[in-house]
């Protein structure tokens, strides 16, 4: 059984590059555009892992990520986001929230490899 | 017709038919002339037997006519004249029997002579009157003509019989002409036979051969048509997935370059960016909505022209030049209706390594 993977971003394009590139590797996709459609979808199929957008329209991805491990402590989410920190803003304040932070210019393998890495870890 | 073998078993079937067919030839023509040798034989058996007739009528007219001659016993003459009747009917089928062959006919024909010499004769015999049998007899005891017919006759069949035996030996050979011929056709035939088989055989070896050799060719083929079809698909896969990391870079800078717009036009303030030259190269949307210029009135335009440093130009050649901040400077700025407005003019240089190569000037509105 593959790994299920919930996407959040409010932006089409991406959802759509990384739902084709992700499902080409072999997970489940599920993509939503806004934080309330990721909880629904948690609520219903917990994911296995969650890769979510910083700004979102109706809500802060941090808040719906903290909304998402209380629900289901241990899951593993990557924070993808254009929004540029700096490294000791991602050390002291991103790093005890997210299990990884990248930027949206990230190239797409080393996202997978970071997505398959959390996913061995389980972290 | 291509197929070279078939060509050869056809032709070897030919072969085989014209052999059977030389053979039955040779064979009717020597059961023809067997059947004619055959009646050659019977009509030479009858003549013999006519010959072998004459001679005995002969004998026995003579015999008779010695009889009557002692006796003159009428019953006497009558068997003369039978045996005379009896000779006279094997001179005739003999003659009938030797017509196709002229030497033979010839003589039988002398035979014919001489009997009617003996005929003459007996009837001379048998007319004349008592006294004068004795100077008849005396007469024809000096006659050869008896002993030269029977001699004639003993030759006759003497040759038949020598002609039997010739062509009993002939017989032979042709029997023994037509045993060899039609053996030696059924051993051609059976070799030919045996070579359509062995044709036959190779060929389907052949063919067998060249049916395992194709499925090996066709079975490499597809060998080589799924180790294609997958290295295209892996290539495939691999072009799928530049294609999405090219996308997703495009996106990525996109996305970043619009965020980066969206903090510039968000700013109410005025925002400049000038070269080193002082020169205007960009602004956002306060400048246009508070100035009243449009942006393409304003690119490339010298940055004094439209604000003014209460304390004079030096100040801002002076941060371009050594690359520090200018804060929070009293400053003019010139509205494109000819008013003017008090700011607070704010620069900060732009940096590329080690080297100035421009600013940013944000003009912040007086309240007082």
């Amino acid at each position: 059984m593959s790994h299920h993977i919930l996407i959040v971003d409010d932006e089409a394009e991406i959802r759509s590059l990384l739902e084709q590139f992700l499902s080409f590797s072999g997970y489940r996709i599920t993509t939503v555009a806004t934080a309330r459609e990721a909880l629904a979808h948690a609520a219903a199929t917990p994911p296995d892992l969650v890769i979510s957008d910083l700004q979102l329209e109706e809500s802060d991805g941090l808040d719906l990520i903290a909304k998402l491990k209380a629900a289901q402590p241990g899951l593993p989410v990557i924070l993808l986001t254009s929004v540029l920190f700096d490294r000791q803003t991602v050390e002291e304040n991103l790093s005890k929230r997210v299990s990884a932070y990248l930027p949206k210019t990230t190239p797409l393998t080393q996202l997978l490899a970071e997505i398959q890495r959390l996913l061995a870890t389980g972290k | 017709m291509k197929d070279p073998t078939i060509k050869r078993v056809l032709a070897l079937f030919a072969l085989v038919t014209v052999v059977l067919v030389a053979v039955a030839a040779h064979a009717v023509r020597q059961l023809n002339r067997t059947a004619t040798a055959s009646d050659w034989v019977n009509r030479t058996h009858a003549l013999i037997n006519e010959l072998e007739g004459i001679a005995a009528a002969t004998q026995s007219a003579e015999g008779s006519l010695r009889v009557y001659a002692l006796t003159r016993d009428p019953r006497d003459l009558a068997a003369v004249r039978r045996s005379q009747v009896r000779l006279a009917d094997h001179l005739e089928v003999a003659g009938a029997l030797a017509r196709d062959q002229a030497a033979t006919a010839a003589q039988v024909a002398r035979l014919a002579t001489l009997a009617e010499t003996r005929n003459a004769f007996a009837r001379e015999l048998g007319a004349a009157p008592p006294e004068s049998l004795a100077a008849l007899l005396a007469a024809d005891a000096a006659s050869t003509a008896v002993e030269e017919l029977l001699r004639l006759v003993e030759r006759l069949v003497t040759e038949q019989m020598d002609l039997l035996a010739a062509r009993d030996q002939e017989s032979f050979l042709q029997a023994q002409t037509t045993r060899w011929t039609i053996g030696l056709g059924v051993a051609v035939n059976f070799l030919l036979l045996a070579a359509g088989a062995w044709l036959i055989r190779d060929d389907i070896l052949m063919r067998r051969r060249a049916a395992a050799a194709m499925a090996t060719a066709n079975a490499q083929l597809e060998s080589r048509v799924q180790a294609r079809t997958a290295e295209l698909s892996a290539a495939n896969e691999r072009l799928n997935l530049e294609n999405l990391e090219r996308r997703w870079a495009n996106q990525a800078l996109e996305h970043q370059l619009r965020y980066n717009h969206l903090i510039i036009n968000s700013i109410t303030d005025l925002v400049f960016v000038i070269t080193k030259a002082a020169n205007i190269s960009r602004i956002n949307p306060a400048v246009e909505h508070d100035t009243g210029w449009l942006a393409k009135d304003l690119i490339n335009r010298p940055l004094p022209e439209l604000v003014r440093l209460t304390a004079g130009e030096l100040p801002l050649q002076r941060a371009l030049k050594e690359g520090h901040d200018l804060r929070d400077l009293p400053a003019i700025l010139h509205r494109n209706e000819g008013g003017e407005v008090p700011v607070r003019f704010t620069f900060y240089p732009l940096r590329d390594g080690n080297n100035v190569v421009g600013g940013v000037v944000i003009l912040n509105r007086t309240t007082a």
